[in-house]
């Protein structure tokens, strides 16, 4: 899918924005990205997601998800509705949680929104939230806290907040809108799983990487060709591990070229593989801000060294060890262990 | 110096000199200089004896021997170089690899003897290889000898000892206290002319019917030597092996090996070529070589290298070009010019060992880690976690193991004056001089150990060892006498079989040990020479 | 777990576990019922040795340069060794475990003079000994051998004996003697002067058996 982007002119905007409220008084239980896209056939799917997210983030809208689908409802009727019988308190504390979830904490990815039915992997929402910690709401709000638990405790119930456990402080919990979806700042992103570290995964993933590395270094060597040749031809960019990575199918999340590029890190301080950085034309595949990161397997300098050949190099009571005390060379159980292997 | 080295020192020189040598050697190392006295009065060694053994050490350049000024002379031992000893094998076999068997018996008799004349030097070494040669009266030629000799010396490999001033002529004036021994740059390694025209003799062999005759005639012979030993031309000039020569040797293989494991051999090959060019030129702790133009290094390949100029070039722009940074572009002339970068060469490689280290003793895991830190210098415990990707709970106990055994240092840098701990950073560091000390240190206890338990695995099989060697001396001397197979069948059962197994269990003990102890030297000589280079000026 | 509260059925410290470091509900580490073990298990083992020519030859090299400087003149083996290896050497000598070099003499041109040994007719001196020994046990004889020595040789030289015999009486004599006795059987044809330097006589390969009397 080609880079277009269609300038939009400020007025048109407006009249986009200006139909989508009108759809949303017609339907108060919230339209969906279809019904919009029957309603305005001639707008552009790009064009659609900008005013959507520019009423968002005036608070004129709300974003739900509905079954697999988004769905956009007029603010004031919701809250009004589903704020009946709550005091003046209790709306206060709701509008601090909406506000902090209004506020988009990832980009928008236009393109990705034009991707869906090529990107097999797709969380189904491109508006997540960071939440806003118990304290702050405090701090916003200015209630005592034992109000605060009270009415967040009562506002749970009616599902109309949730509290997420974040990965960052596993004690702390942030509070969102009921239907709104977590980020990564909160869940950890693609190496978490429920607040668990997904170890295996990433050795996983280390591993493959890895092996795509050094095959491609042996073909490389193998080849045969001049010196200068043989070293280019074993690098391989991030964006072609991405590649390989995303056709393995490995992953149940999606992962993005920054993931990879952590995974090829941790093979780069295991001594493994080495990155050099290129300039690349603007445009090339792969590259970010003119440049290229280039990886690829390398072989260590050295064989283990020679004091790890004894048992005294990896000994854990070294430091007792004195001839004549508990710990001796002469009554050593590891040397000894080592002396009939 | 530390006691771990002394610790070292003193079983090296009780394995080679014995226990008086070893006395004396340890005692002055522990208090530094003392005069002759001091020595027998502390160590409780008669006065004879401590002579014998300051003869012995002096002979072997492990002592040497300063007029204080109140007018006694005072006797200083060198731990660095009794920790030599255990690099002898390497001095040997690398002179076997470079000058072939003479080369090698060369070095040997000068490491045996400490120091010898260029005379005595090559007669020794031509009968020691006129007795390996075939019983057909062939023997080995002085002057082949002779030339090996000073093919060493023209290498440094070998260099003249400082030499006391001549006394005038007809003097009657007594010995002076305490000779000054001096060194002439110009006559170090300088070989004196010598027509040394003979050949190697044989030693009598033992199936010779009067040996004590022939131990007669030996004694006979070499008392003569000795008296004439003075009218040698050669006569008060000596010979020593030069350890740091060959410390650069070993330097510039260590180099060029991590080059062929991580490119290729023929990179490795120019590397090779390059330093050998630059063995003359480049002064032993200097941190590069001297420039060299790709058409001089060209040029010098080896025959039977034929690679194109353009080939050529690419593998040296590939080898500035290498993160690895021992070989740096210096300027352009000449088709370029380039620099082999020791100090650096050295530093990846001490670094390459405590990686090593890390890797074998403590996982994976921490070995990430740790070259982790190395790389961005210094890192909170958060960043660890997320840069190296495991979990907090498991970066805090490698953090913690890595931090015990001071390969990596902690750094607190208060954030607030109150130095609150919430508000303070903590930094963990990895300073690779630090860490290579103390694992040097780690090596000679290392070393101490494996002596030690080498030396206990023989002596609990002390009775056995003596009965085995026992029975041999009997079988080989009832050989000599003509005795039947039988007879010595029946000697050679009087050690059973469980008893045999015994013996060889021992033998291969011993071995692995002796092996080991050359392996470490191995961590010892890439520690030592990589911490020489940060504190020389 | 405040100070002050001592909940029913639950463990309670008479301290404030929260001082160590545990925070309210954390799990305690178990409790230790034995002394941990003096060689704990490892989770690695070390890496097998470099295997080669190379390492052969070293290794050869190595054991050979041992077995030879035990035998060279520079090898000064302690009293007691040289008692128990003459017993088998004796008997067995076999070629092979003749000394290498009979004898060394320094270069005294390259030492300081107090390394040169006086010319002591030590040989005589014992002969004198072993007729004086019955008479030589009391102090005031020891005054009159001085005197003797004194008439002897120079004054320099006896001090020092005189020094080593204020030191130690009796049995240092009988060592004396047995070290001449030794020497005699020892030497051949040369006096003590050539013969400065005996061997160690180091019998077979590695049996050090002092090491109880290591220097650490």
């Amino acid at each position: 899918m080609a880079d277009i982007k269609v300038k939009l002119e400020t007025a048109d905007l407006a009249e986009i924005e200006n139909r989508i409220l009108e759809l949303c008084q017609q339907l108060p239980h919230g339209i969906t990205d279809q019904v919009i896209q029957n309603e305005l056939p001639h707008l552009e799917p790009q064009h659609r997601a900008v005013a959507i997210n520019r009423l968002l983030s005036m608070g004129q809208l709300d974003l739900l998800r509905s079954g697999t689908g988004l769905l956009y409802r007029l603010k004031d009727a919701q809250s009004s509705g589903k704020m009946k019988g709550s005091d003046n308190q209790e709306k206060l504390v709701y509008q601090i949680i909406e506000d902090a979830g209004n506020k988009v904490a990832s980009r928008v990815d236009f393109t990705l929104v034009m991707l869906v039915s090529e990107i097999s992997c797709w969380l189904g929402s491109s508006v997540l939230s960071a939440g806003i910690w118990s304290r702050d709401i405090r701090y916003k709000s200015n209630l005592p806290l034992t109000e605060i638990n009270k009415i967040l405790k009562n506002l749970e119930s009616k599902k109309l907040i949730k509290a997420v456990k974040s990965v960052a402080a596993s004690k702390k919990k942030v509070y969102m809108l009921y239907n709104l979806q977590p980020d990564r700042s909160v869940t950890g992103g693609a190496w978490y799983s429920d607040q668990d570290f997904e170890s295996e995964f990433v050795e996983v993933l280390n591993q493959q990487c890895f092996k795509f590395l050094q095959t491609k270094a042996d073909a490389a060597r193998d080849n045969k060709q001049s010196p200068m040749i043989q070293r280019n031809s074993s690098f391989a960019s991030s964006h072609e591990v991405w590649k390989f990575i995303c056709e393995l199918g490995i992953s149940k999340v999606e992962l993005s070229m920054d993931d990879i590029e952590t995974i090829l890190n941790t093979l780069i301080y295991d001594g493994k593989v080495e990155m050099t950085i290129i300039a690349a034309k603007e445009g090339t595949v792969g590259s970010v801000d003119g440049q290229m990161k280039l990886y690829r397997a390398v072989n260590p300098i050295i064989h283990p060294t020679g004091i790890m050949r004894t048992p005294c190099g990896l000994c854990p009571v070294f430091d007792d060890c004195y001839e004549g005390g508990e710990i001796s060379p002469s009554n050593c159980a590891y040397m000894s262990e080592w002396l009939e292997f | 110096m530390t006691q771990a080295e002394i610790k070292l020192c003193s079983l090296l020189l009780q394995e080679h000199f014995g226990e008086i040598v070893d006395k004396v050697g340890a005692h002055i190392l522990q208090t530094g200089s003392q005069p002759l006295r001091l020595i027998s009065n502390d160590t409780g060694t008669p006065l004879d004896q401590v002579k014998k053994a300051l003869c012995v050490l002096i002979q072997h350049n492990l002592v040497s021997y300063q007029l204080s000024k109140r007018g006694f002379v005072e006797y200083e031992a060198h731990h660095d170089r009794v920790l030599r000893i255990l690099r002898y094998p390497h001095y040997i076999y690398t002179a076997k690899t470079l000058y072939g068997d003479t080369g090698e018996l060369i070095v040997e008799e000068l490491l045996l003897n400490g120091k010898m004349t260029m005379s005595t030097a090559v007669k020794k070494v031509a009968d020691r290889l006129t007795e390996t040669m075939e019983a057909d009266g062939k023997a080995m030629d002085y002057g082949e000898v002779s030339s090996t000799f000073v093919r060493l010396v023209d290498t440094h490999f070998i260099y003249r000892c400082p030499a006391p001033l001549e006394p005038p002529e007809g003097a009657a004036a007594p010995a002076p206290v305490a000779p000054l021994l001096l060194t002439s740059e110009k006559d170090m390694y300088t070989v004196p002319k010598l027509s040394m025209i003979g050949k190697g003799k044989r030693r009598r062999s033992s199936d010779d019917d009067d040996d004590d005759d022939a131990s007669e005639q030996q004694t006979k012979r070499q008392k003569k030597e000795a008296d004439s030993k003075e009218t040698l031309p050669d006569d008060g000039i000596y010979w020593q092996v030069n350890t740091e020569r060959f410390h650069q040797h070993f330097r510039d293989q260590a180099v060029i090996s991590a080059i062929a494991n991580k490119m290729d051999q023929i990179s490795s090959e120019i590397v090779r070529t390059m330093l050998r060019m630059s063995e003359v030129t480049t002064s032993s702790n200097a941190a590069h070589t001297q420039p060299l133009s790709s058409n001089e290094i060209f040029r010098s390949l080896p025959t039977g290298y034929n690679i194109s100029k353009q080939v050529l070039d690419q593998y040296l722009s590939l080898l500035a070009d290498d993160p690895l940074e021992f070989v740096g572009r210096s300027g352009d002339s000449g088709g370029g010019m380039f620099v082999i970068n020791l100090h650096k060469a050295l530093a990846t490689l001490a670094s390459a060992t405590l990686e090593s280290v890390v890797q074998e003793r403590f996982g994976s895991r921490c070995a990430r880690i740790f070259r982790l830190i190395l790389r961005k210098r210094h890192l909170e415990q958060k960043q660890v976690e997320d840069f190296a990707m495991v979990p907090a709970k498991e970066a805090k106990d490698m953090l913690y193991k890595l931090l015990s055994e001071n390969l990596v240092t902690l750094q607190e840098i208060p954030k607030t004056p109150d130095h609150a701990p919430s508000r303070t950073f903590y930094l963990y560091a990895v300073n690779i001089l630090s860490s290579s000390r103390l694992l040097l240190q780690r090596c000679y206890k290392t070393v101490a150990n494996l002596i030690e338990r080498r030396l206990f695995e023989t002596k609990e099989n002390k009775r056995l060892l003596e009965k085995s060697q026992r029975i041999e001396a009997i079988i080989a001397s009832m050989q000599a006498t003509g005795a039947e197979e039988a007879q010595l069948q029946e000697i050679e059962e009087m050690i059973t079989a469980p008893e045999r197994q015994q013996l060889e269990a021992l033998k291969r003990n011993v071995n692995r040990i002796d092996a080991s102890e050359n392996q470490v030297d191995e961590t010892i000589f890439i520690l030592e020479s990589y911490i020489s280079t940060s504190t020389k000026p | 777990m405040s100070a002050t509260s001592k909940g029913r059925g639950r463990a309670a410290f008479t301290f404030d576990i929260q001082a160590i470091g545990f925070s309210r509900g954390d799990a305690l580490p178990e409790s230790v019922s034995q002394p941990s073990p003096v060689f704990p298990n490892t989770d690695y083992k070390p890496v097998p040795l470099k295997i080669g020519d190379d390492e052969d030859y070293m290794l050869a090299l190595k054991q050979e340069l041992r077995g030879t400087m035990k035998r060279m003149p520079y090898f000064i083996a302690a009293e007691g060794e040289i008692q128990a290896i003459e017993k088998y050497s004796f008997k067995y000598k076999t070629e092979r475990d003749k000394k290498l070099v009979t004898e060394w003499i320094p270069d005294w041109r390259r030492l300081p003079r107090e390394m040169k040994p006086r010319k002591k007719k030590k040989l005589k001196v014992v002969k004198q000994k072993k007729t004086n020994i019955p008479a030589a046990r009391s102090n005031v004889d020891v005054l009159k051998k001085i005197e003797e020595l004194e008439k002897k040789g120079d004054a320099e030289k006896s001090d020092e004996e005189t020094e080593e015999k204020e030191k130690k009486e009796d049995e240092e004599e009988a060592e004396e003697e047995a070290d001449a006795y030794d020497e005699e059987e020892q030497e051949e044809e040369n006096d003590y002067i050539s013969s400065y330097f005996e061997d160690g006589d180091e019998f077979g390969e590695g049996s050090d058996d002092n090491m109880d009397e290591a220097t650490y």
